[in-house]
């Protein structure tokens, strides 16, 4: 299956996503800040990356700027608690845009979409 | 030129349109005038910088919230800007923001025209503009880009894309277009080898790398651009021809001014400098810079009166199809389809021909100047001759593939 990182401050969310995805079969790596995240990207290389938008210090939507900056093809769901940066251009460099939810079906779902693009 | 934009442009459409200017060019084959300085911020016209033309156009059609996209040896440049171009308010929601990478999105400079705007995507986003007017900062001519923005909107383009029609056999320097009989864009491909002509014709539709662009649109193909690494990330190459199938992209023939052929030059070379020079000094010029409607402005600095005076000497004073630009003083010479620019001295019994003069160039007693490009601060000694044996001229200075003599700044003859 497919090697995912998820960037989320919050620690139960990690805990969640991690759990479920690698129930999936996924083998999942996490980053708590904007800034991990991309020093993540920068050494590894991942199938999808799972983003969240607000977090204390970098915000998402930078780090995704930085990511594709470290890697041009880097595949990344944005999972945000809003809506609302689905309006802002930064995020339409993302290949999906997930609002986060404690049902995991549709980031679950959109994970098999990118993978399988 | 000037179409009745008030009825044509709906209100407020200027206010929701951003240009940018790729001013980040860097013009190696306009080397040595772009030794010291970006290509836009080459000398022309006695007066101007290949810059001004553009901005010109833009604030004279209206357009006065500009992006300048700049990357190469810009010192010149942000002088320019700075002395000449200070004149917006911010208070009106008008600016001239210069700029360079941000290294935000990608950490090298542009790659490529679509690169430019993929890293300033983020300013896009502040600004949130409707529309994107995409210009070059090294083009020549004027342009109303009013109405050419009410076309975009009525045609509920996608793009619109600037075009000019250029013989056949030149064609192949540009991207050549296709387009149906509402001006639809149905082809189009950058620089081919056998470029196909309008049909029953030996002529081509060129683009000229003027696009209006929906922003939405714009940042949707810029961005799946930008994740193609094969990609150069040039509209020309890469973006647009992946959109003339899926949006719509529409051609806007640029308007000829007072009923002449409609003139733009891509100043490239040093040929094309030369010729786009010399251009101005037509008695009919294909291009008028002289009309009070569409002032084409840029910095002056203050100086004194051009003047053309008689030592008593021999040789006439004789001053025929030429610029003089102010502080320029020429003394019992001759001086034929030339462009002296700002503080050029010309002394007596000296000939300069088909000659471009960066500012402070002087050109000594009896010195022969024929078909050169001299640039700044050059000083002719007396005597010497330049145009004329050009296998001399080789081994000092650049010769253009038409014989054009070019002196780089702060030569010294020895």
């Amino acid at each position: 299956m497919a090697r995912i990182l998820v960037v989320d401050d919050e620690h139960a969310l990690r805990l969640l996503y991690a759990h479920e995805l690698t129930q999936e079969g996924h083998t999942v790596d996490t980053a708590e800040s904007a800034e991990e995240g991309v020093a993540k990207v920068r050494a590894n290389q991942y199938d999808v990356v799972i983003l969240d938008i607000r977090m204390p210090g970098k915000d998402g939507l930078e780090a995704l700027g930085e990511m594709l900056a470290e890697r041009r093809n880097v595949k990344v769901i944005i999972n945000s608690a809003y809506s609302t940066y689905k309006d802002n251009f930064m995020s339409w460099a993302a290949e999906e845009y997930v609002v986060k939810s404690t049902d995991l079906t549709e980031l679950k779902e959109k994970v098999a979409e990118v993978i399988s693009r | 030129m000037r179409s009745p934009r008030e009825l044509t442009v709906p209100g407020g459409l200027l206010r929701d349109t951003i240009a940018v200017v790729l001013a980040g060019g860097q013009g190696t084959r306009l080397y040595p005038l772009t030794k010291h300085r970006a290509k836009p911020a080459v000398s022309f016209g006695g007066i101007y910088r290949i810059i001004d033309f553009t901005l010109s156009n833009c604030v004279n059609s209206g357009l006065r919230r500009i992006l300048l996209l700049t990357q190469f040896k810009s010192f010149s440049l942000d002088r320019h800007l700075q002395q000449g171009w200070s004149i917006l308010r911010h208070e009106l929601g008008e600016f001239i923001i210069q700029l360079p990478p941000q290294q935000r999105m990608v950490r090298s400079w542009y790659e490529g025209t679509a690169d430019a705007i993929f890293q300033n995507i983020y300013n896009l986003q502040e600004q949130r503009p409707k529309y994107t007017v995409v210009l070059s900062g090294d083009h020549v001519y004027l342009m109303d880009y009013a109405p050419m923005l009410a076309t975009h909107v009525h045609n509920e383009a996608d793009l619109t894309m600037a075009a000019i029609e250029v013989p056949r056999a030149e064609a192949r320097r540009f991207g050549v277009m296709q387009v149906d009989e509402n001006l639809r864009v149905v082809g189009f491909e950058e620089k081919p080898e056998d470029p196909r002509p309008i049909p029953g014709r030996d002529a081509c539709v060129a683009s000229m790398g003027v696009y209006v662009f929906t922003t939405e649109t714009l940042v949707h193909r810029v961005l799946e651009d930008a994740k193609k690494p094969a990609s150069d990330h040039d509209f020309g190459k890469n973006v647009i021809p992946g959109m003339i199938n899926r949006d719509r992209v529409f051609a806007y023939p640029m308007p000829g001014q007072d009923d002449k052929r409609p003139y733009w030059r891509d100043i490239g070379t040093l040929d094309s400098y030369w010729e786009a020079s010399l251009d101005l000094l037509k008695p009919d010029p294909p291009m008028n810079i002289y009309r009070r409607a569409w002032p084409i402005r840029t910095y002056h600095e203050q100086r004194p009166p051009a003047l053309v005076d008689h030592d008593g000497s021999q040789s006439e004073p004789k001053v025929v199809n030429s610029i003089l630009a102010k502080g320029t003083h020429v003394t019992s010479a001759t001086v034929e389809w030339s462009i002296l620019s700002t503080d050029a001295i010309v002394r007596s019994g000296a000939e300069v021909r088909e000659s471009v003069l960066m500012n402070r160039v002087q050109v000594g007693r009896g010195v022969r100047v024929r078909r050169a490009i001299v640039d700044k601060d050059v000083n002719i000694p007396p005597g010497e001759e330049v145009g004329y044996d050009l296998d001399r001229d080789r081994r000092r200075f650049l010769v253009t593939e038409n014989g054009i003599v070019v002196i780089p700044r702060g030569f010294v003859f020895g």
